[in-house]
């Protein structure tokens, strides 16, 4: 994969596979590459050359809507939650294809679209409970505090059916209680069969739940493995370990 | 009641109703999507245009005294319906040209620059709609098929504009309260997000414009059938920005907020005005009413950004409501049908 702003080549040549029902950690210093390459997985940034293959579909330089149509869910660096919507509606915003988001649907009227509505009113109603948010279901989504709007992205991530989870650190900012909570929910979910890869910099929580792990450097794969053998080598040492 | 003083009420009944609907379409546009439609007055520019060509016949005509493409004579209610179908139209090269890769400060600054571009192409081309001069004559719709006096007919077209603009506010409100205004609004409060969520944020824009446009256009018609002349003059890029304070000053996103500021803005301020008497050089008032409208929209913006009627927090019906089905009236907004008609499904 390679992708280069001005004379700065974000990606060079950066490649590696994330095995189905893993949670592949993406760590590396500042700098490294691991948000553009979740751009580009994404759609959001178009890569110069590389491929992008989803579950055998080749997803390169389609449109961010499309990727995440086939189940490949992104959340963001900074937290992204629907200001001005509750957080239940930031939750059923997110369930794809929902009869009453056409047109023709909507015009039908609530006849017709009510009784999935209701349906995923008790999904996000479950998930809000799952993560322990139910009392928020109402608050603007823009009142929340820091950590849960990393929640409400999650929680919205859920709601939207993904095969696969790309956060990109889910943990910033988080305090070390929900850190803990999160790291559980995610490994639920991957036993639940959802493909998880997180860019992150705190590597307890790395080494918690990742296998495997991808180091990037200067935008290539420096190397990859659980994180207890990457540690032991010299030249991810040298890379992100020191600086 | 004499007939002038009907014919007032009349006159400010017509551009009440047709104001509410542009800024129901504005407020489609604006408060649910957020879509910063600098150039709405094309609109119901196009519209209007789309009305008059449509009923004033070929331009040879009344002795070819005025030019204009496009001429014939439809019946009613075709006049009408081309209006609301140019100010879909529209939307197409709007949402397409300008919308696409653009960051929506940039969006609407091209927007806003389309809309001069415009005037200045119609205003400069005498064979396109007439130039500067602009269209008149455009007949009144059935009248001469109606055995009514001109006030009875009046009262009649005041009717009719408040049942047009009562069924659009109805259409309008069924798409806003669906899940498809909720992606709407998602748009609004973050683009990147909804994309990433699989939201077609391209065509839910084309969409909102498209039916804001519609909106808009047929308010553009009917205001032309009633009035009788249309020009340059009369959808200059500031009327934008008239129904923009409107909206703001009411609350956008709010439909009884965006009546409000109807009523206020273009209704009361440059009606009321116009009773005062003359102060200073003639045309101070005139200026006076932008200066306020102006200044309201600063002072909103500044100490009251929700406006008048803040949106609404839009409250589901609990797990146990939502098991058994409730009455209507216990729910709000949002989840205001109830669930015990037929079929445990709520009415529309």
């Amino acid at each position: 994969m390679a992708r280069s702003f001005g004379g700065v080549n974000a990606l060079a040549g950066a490649t590696f596979d994330v095995p189905a029902g893993s949670i592949t950690g993406l760590i590396g210093p500042n700098g490294a590459g691991k948000s553009t390459m979740i751009g580009v997985i994404a759609g959001a940034i178009r890569p110069q050359s590389g491929r992008v293959a989803f579950f055998g579909t080749d997803i390169t330089g389609w449109a961010p809507h499309r990727v995440a149509q086939q189940g490949l869910i992104r959340t963001y660096q900074l937290s992204s939650e629907f200001g001005k919507m509750t957080v239940l509606e930031n939750l059923l915003v997110a369930a794809p294809g929902q009869r009453g988001e056409s047109v023709r649907g909507a015009l039908l009227g609530r006849r017709y679209w009510w009784p999935e509505e209701a349906d995923l009113i008790s999904q996000a109603r479950d998930v809000l409970a799952r993560f322990g948010m139910s009392d928020k279901e109402d608050e603007y989504a823009a009142n929340l505090s820091g950590g849960q709007k990393r929640l409400v992205e999650i929680m919205r991530g859920l709601m939207a059916q993904p095969k696969l989870l790309l956060l990109d650190e889910p943990l910033a900012g988080v305090n070390p209680t929900l850190a803990r909570q999160i790291l559980n929910y995610l490994s639920a979910l991957r036993d639940a069969g959802v493909t998880i890869v997180m860019a992150e910099h705190d590597l307890g929580a790395v080494g918690r739940v990742c296998e495997p792990v991808v180091v990037m450097a200067r935008g290539s794969v420096l190397a990859s493995g659980s994180l207890t053998t990457l540690r032991a080598r010299k030249e991810v040492q040298d890379a992100y370990f020191i600086g | 009641m004499s007939a002038a003083t009907q014919f007032y009420i009349i006159s400010l009944l017509v551009f009440a109703a047709v104001d509410l609907l542009a800024a129901y379409g504005l407020n489609l546009q604006f408060g649910v999507a957020g879509l910063l439609s600098f150039a709405f007055i094309l609109f119901q520019s196009a519209g209007a245009y789309a009305a008059s060509v449509t009923s004033l016949g070929p331009d040879t005509a009344n002795g070819g005294f005025q030019h204009y493409i496009l001429g014939s004579t439809l019946p009613f209610p075709l006049p009408l319906v081309c209006a609301a179908l140019a100010g879909a139209l529209l939307a197409l090269p709007i949402g397409l040209v300008t919308l696409r890769r653009l960051r929506s400060d940039y969006q609407a600054i091209a927007l806003l620059v389309m809309s001069i571009i415009a005037t200045d192409l119609v205003t400069n081309d005498q064979h396109l709609l007439n130039g500067a001069a602009g269209l008149s004559l455009i007949p009144a719709p059935l009248q001469n098929r109606l055995a009514l006096t001109q006030v009875g007919y009046q009262w009649l077209f005041v009717l009719f504009c408040i049942v047009v603009t009562a069924a659009c506010y109805l259409v309008m409100r069924r798409l806003t309260k669906a899940p498809l205004g909720r992606a709407m609004r998602a748009m609004r409060d973050n683009e990147q997000a909804a994309l990433s969520l699989g939201k077609n944020v391209v065509w839910l824009r084309i969409i909102t414009f498209a039916v804001g446009g519609a909106m808009a256009g047929l308010s553009g018609g009917l205001l032309v059938e009633f009035v009788g002349a249309w020009a340059p003059s009369g959808w200059l890029y500031p009327e934008t920005f008239v129904l923009f304070t409107a909206i703001i000053i009411g609350g956008t996103g709010n439909d009884v907020g965006v009546l409000a500021g109807v009523l206020l803005v273009p209704v009361v301020i440059a009606e009321a005005t116009q009773f005062l008497p003359s102060i200073g050089r003639p045309g101070l008032i005139a200026a006076l009413q932008w200066i306020l409208i102006g200044v309201l929209l600063i002072v909103f913006l500044w100490l009251r950004p929700q406006g008048i009627f803040p949106e609404r927090k839009r409250r589901f019906p609990s797990a146990e409501e939502l098991s058994r089905g409730v009455p209507r009236r216990r729910l709000s907004i949002g989840a205001s049908a109830a669930l015990n008609g037929r079929q445990g499904a709520p009415r529309g």
